[in-house]
């Protein structure tokens, strides 16, 4: 609450009077709220605001210790009382820190990019740089950083995103030769750890502390997320564009209109990640493999998420995340991008009976989208209005078992082309002096 | 002794408008919901308009249906200009959770 009426404009507090939330459960026990009454009324005569107007700019906070381990240590234990820290260790962002990060910048640092909802803190590029800083990040990564926020900030109902219960984090998809050169993974693991690509966790992990120190989604308190899936460094990753089939579009192309070769963030905001075992076993024909993966990544697909209802008519219901060995083959055997997702659109569809048992209907009839509610007809019932509202992505290991879903809670999908600045080559430079080559990750 | 300084993370707010003022009675007053329709609050507003008649001499207090009601709704310019020209001394918002 004190996140939302922030978010407006008003000091960060408000005249409330709180219960525990068995009160707010169906057939509850209601009488605390007549016995408490007196607070409501003081609320509405007595209440004043106690919320002080802050310095313009962001503060310096300072710590000692007898060693700058101890040091180190006393400023990660001020982070975390002050609620700004997520149980990892952080780099204190230092100004030598943000200043040797803000040399990834192509505007000044006090450029806004705007308030970060629904707290409504002023987010600026040295804001960014704040948070990547403490994340681990490095310079060549904030172009990264500060297009995904650019699209969070764009991103239609993002405040409630941030706050729902339902917990979505945004799934960052980079295209354009900035993912190689940064050392973005697209390959094995591509959503975990990686020494050598280490650059999705550190840019992710910066936008979760944006999201909660500057936008307020602190757990229990701004964001009501249940379980808080993805939530250290959400997932940013990179599409494999040098191993997408002939003829086949990259995303960025495909949903947004970027021309292959353009450095790009795409943001859906995902409430799940699923391992779809897609690869048959015993004897199989290459069409056989394929037919029989689809059905099963189309069989993952077919559940009532209601929360993709927001997204029914212009998001998206998910991501379905092929590896590139799978879409090669299955170019070869003819499937295309656009076929594919017919193929997932037509047989995910639910038949209504089994959305009346789930009580699905009366979501979609008070869902505030006409088309969405319009949909409440249709028998089967798609889980998006059209095929290409399904996000198709070339990406993971080199194996052909697994396919990933990631269903979402997305009203839109939002795009930004990452601006770089033009000391970017020196900066890739140092990225090889510091954090070595690896098998395959240096340029030259 | 070994001296870090560091940023404070959280950003810079910026206050525009005021909190409204505070009424100095209830009594006499005319007093309006915006409902978010949610967490039983077609319960819990209601026994709060009772519970206001009740106590309070004079007051006037609208059905929670009076303005419009949901998320997506109240938080809409058009919610707010109903709210302004309906005459209310005060509006109760809720429930939040």
């Amino acid at each position: 609450m004190k996140n939302a009426v922030a978010g407006v404009g008003l000091a960060p507090d408000a005249a409330m009077v709180t219960f525990p939330v068995n009160m707010f459960l169906p057939g509850s026990d209601i009488a605390p709220l007549t016995q408490r009454r007196r607070e409501v009324y003081d609320g509405l005569l007595k209440w004043k605001s106690e919320f002080a107007q802050p310095a313009a700019s962001a503060k310096m906070l300072a710590v000692e210790g007898a060693t700058y381990e101890q040091a180190l240590v006393n400023a990660n234990n001020l982070l975390l009382a002050n609620l700004w820290g997520d149980g990892l260790p952080l780099w204190p962002a230092t100004k030598e820190r943000v200043d040797w990060i803000l040399q990834g910048a192509t505007v000044p640092r006090a450029h806004v990019l705007g308030k970060f909802p629904p707290r409504g803190g002023i987010t600026t590029v040295e804001t960014c740089a704040i948070a990547l800083a403490m994340a681990g990040g490095r310079p060549e990564y904030l172009p990264v950083l500060v297009a995904a926020v650019d699209a969070c900030l764009a991103a239609e109902g993002f405040d409630q995103l941030q706050a729902t219960s339902g917990g979505p984090f945004p799934a960052v998809i980079v295209n354009g030769p900035i993912a190689k050169q940064i050392r973005l993974n697209s390959g094995f693991g591509l959503l975990g750890p990686d020494p050598q690509r280490p650059a999705g966790a550190s840019i992710g992990r910066a936008l979760r502390l944006l999201q909660q120190n500057v936008g307020g989604a602190l757990p229990g308190v701004g964001t009501m997320a249940i379980f808080g899936t993805m939530r250290y460094t959400n997932a940013v990753f990179a599409e494999d564009e040098d191993n997408l089939p002939p003829e086949w579009q990259t995303h960025a192309t495909q949903r947004h209109g970027f021309a292959r070769g353009t450095n790009s963030v795409s943001v859906v905001f995902a409430s799940g990640v699923t391992n779809v075992r897609r690869r048959g076993a015993k004897k199989e024909t290459p069409e056989e493999d394929a037919l029989n993966g689809m059905w099963r990544m189309a069989d993952f697909m077919r559940a009532p998420n209601l929360a993709a209802l927001a997204g029914w008519e212009s998001g998206t219901p998910g991501i379905m995340m092929i590896a590139p060995i799978v879409a090669r083959r299955m170019a070869e055997l003819g499937w295309t991008q656009q076929s594919i997702r017919q193929f997932l659109w037509e047989n995910s569809r639910i038949p209504m009976d089994q959305m009346r048992r789930a009580g699905a209907p009366a979501w979609i009839e008070i869902d505030t989208n006409p088309v969405t509610r319009d949909s409440i007809n249709l028998d089967p019932w798609p889980v998006c209005q059209k095929p290409d509202n399904i996000v198709l992505v070339v990406a993971g290991g080199g194996h052909p078992t697994h396919s990933y879903w990631l269903q979402a809670h997305s009203p839109t999908v939002p795009g930004r082309i990452i601006r770089t600045p033009e000391t970017f080559e020196r900066l890739l430079t140092d990225a090889d002096r510091d954090l070595g080559c690896g098998d395959d990750v240096c340029r030259a | 002794m070994v001296k870090l300084e560091f940023h404070d993370p959280s950003g810079v707010l910026e206050v525009t408008q005021p909190h409204a003022p505070r009424l100095t009675t209830l009594e006499g007053k005319r007093i309006g919901f915006v409902s978010n329709e949610q967490w039983q609050a077609y319960r819990m507003l209601p026994l709060l308009k009772e519970s206001l008649e009740a106590d309070v001499p004079g007051i006037t207090v609208l059905p929670i249906d009076a303005f419009p009601q949901g998320n997506a709704l109240i938080g809409e310019e058009e919610t707010a200009r109903q709210v302004k020209t309906s005459g209310v001394d005060a509006v109760i918002v809720g429930n939040a959770a």
